[in-house]
């Protein structure tokens, strides 16, 4: 795996609509940019092998950073994988979509859940958006969010960003009714 | 209720530069706090003294403590800057006020156990624009090496009656920095470029 950089963002909501948020709502995104395993093969129809050798060096590379930059108990999580334009959408889902990625995140945050996911072909410094849920419960409405990231000269055409995302509580106001009053 | 509404910190570290080492491995931290435009509404306000000696301290002590976080505290630090992005509402003297000004600057640099001016940049702004901060050495300034500049953005602010306030720091000079400094540079003027056509 060529690592060019780790990009971590730790991201605090100290009021929202006018009110204080007590304590800070507190987000953290660790990202790597990483040369496409498959730049310049042309269309590889069987992409186990790339996805063997990359997905768990990434997993057991991210997980423990995010978890420390987040520094109190993840809530809330997901992943993104951003695809430099000369890839394909499926080099960055193969890389996050495989419990070999994302079995790292959960043991690391004490989690049961499936990790919500962000994947999209896209030019560098392009923004994106990581959805995260609450980690053991996906049905938690509280939970249910998003953070935005932006790495301005990545990914480039050859690259791909990996990123994954914990939040230490669910919005910063959350007050929607939970999902069984309406079931 | 505080006047920091966010505050976003990011850290950057750099291993590879076109698919090879650096040669100096360089974190770069940023940290950027969306703020009330304390003269919000008010016009031209004529002394902005009393609001920036209240409010650029509390920011600079907020955005110094992430900094040194982050980059493994103030003696791991090499170079600074700090940038201003004001919302649409407000004068670009709103900016200047909150980072030009000692209760700002003398705080940051001592913080940061820097001596140098502090590098800046100012803008207008929409939200979510990224602000681009420059950086130099914190106690000699005109070290080339250390010329740089880092990208900071909070993706909601600053709303028009908002300021961003952001500041900047690296633990070296530029990963691959190979352009030489004033004791190796030729005398350069008009005359000898003129000279070598």
């Amino acid at each position: 795996m060529k690592l060019r950089k780790t990009v971590t963002l730790v991201d605090e909501i100290h009021t929202e609509g006018g009110e204080t948020v007590s304590p800070a709502a507190r987000t953290a995104v660790v990202a790597a940019v990483i040369d496409n395993p498959w730049a310049g093969q042309g269309f590889v129809r069987d992409l186990s092998a790339g996805i063997d050798e990359t997905a768990p060096r990434l997993g057991a590379l991210l997980a423990p950073l995010v978890v420390k930059a987040l520094g109190r108990p993840v809530e809330a999580y997901g992943k993104a994988a951003v695809v430099g334009l000369d890839g394909e959408v499926e080099h960055g889902s193969g890389l996050i979509h495989t419990l070999k990625f994302g079995d790292h995140f959960r043991e690391a945050a004490s989690a049961t859940t499936l990790l919500p996911a962000l994947e999209k072909v896209a030019p560098a410094g392009t923004v994106f958006d990581i959805p995260l849920k609450h980690i053991t419960d996906a049905t938690v409405r509280s939970h249910h969010q998003s953070v935005e990231v932006r790495i301005p000269d990545a990914p480039r055409a050859g690259e791909i960003v990996i990123a994954l995302a914990a939040a230490g509580q669910g919005r910063p106001q959350a007050r929607l009714a939970p999902l069984a009053t309406e079931q | 209720m505080s006047p920091i509404r966010r505050v976003v910190t990011s850290c950057e570290e750099l291993s590879l530069e076109l698919g090879a080492a650096v040669h100096t491995p360089v974190r770069r931290g940023a940290v950027a706090v969306a703020v009330r435009n304390p003269w919000a509404g008010r016009g031209v306000v004529a002394d902005l003294r009393p609001e920036a000696e209240k409010l650029a301290p509390v920011l600079a002590r907020e955005i110094a403590d992430r900094l040194t976080a982050v980059l493994g505290g103030a003696d791991a630090i090499a170079s600074f800057g700090k940038a201003a992005l004001v919302g649409l509402d407000g004068e670009a003297e709103h900016g200047d006020a909150l980072i030009h000004t000692p209760y700002f600057g003398n705080v940051l640099r001592e913080l940061l156990h820097g001596t140098s001016i502090i590098a800046f940049s100012e803008e207008r702004a929409v939200a979510g624009t990224t602000a681009t901060v420059p950086v130099w050495h914190k106690t000699e300034a005109a070290t080339r090496s250390h010329y740089s500049a880092t990208q900071i953005r909070v993706p909601d602010g600053p709303r028009p009656d908002e300021l961003v306030i952001t500041a900047a720091a690296a633990t070296g000079p530029r990963p691959n920095a190979r352009i030489g400094d004033r004791s190796t540079d030729p005398a350069v003027t008009l005359e000898t470029l003129e000279g070598t056509r």
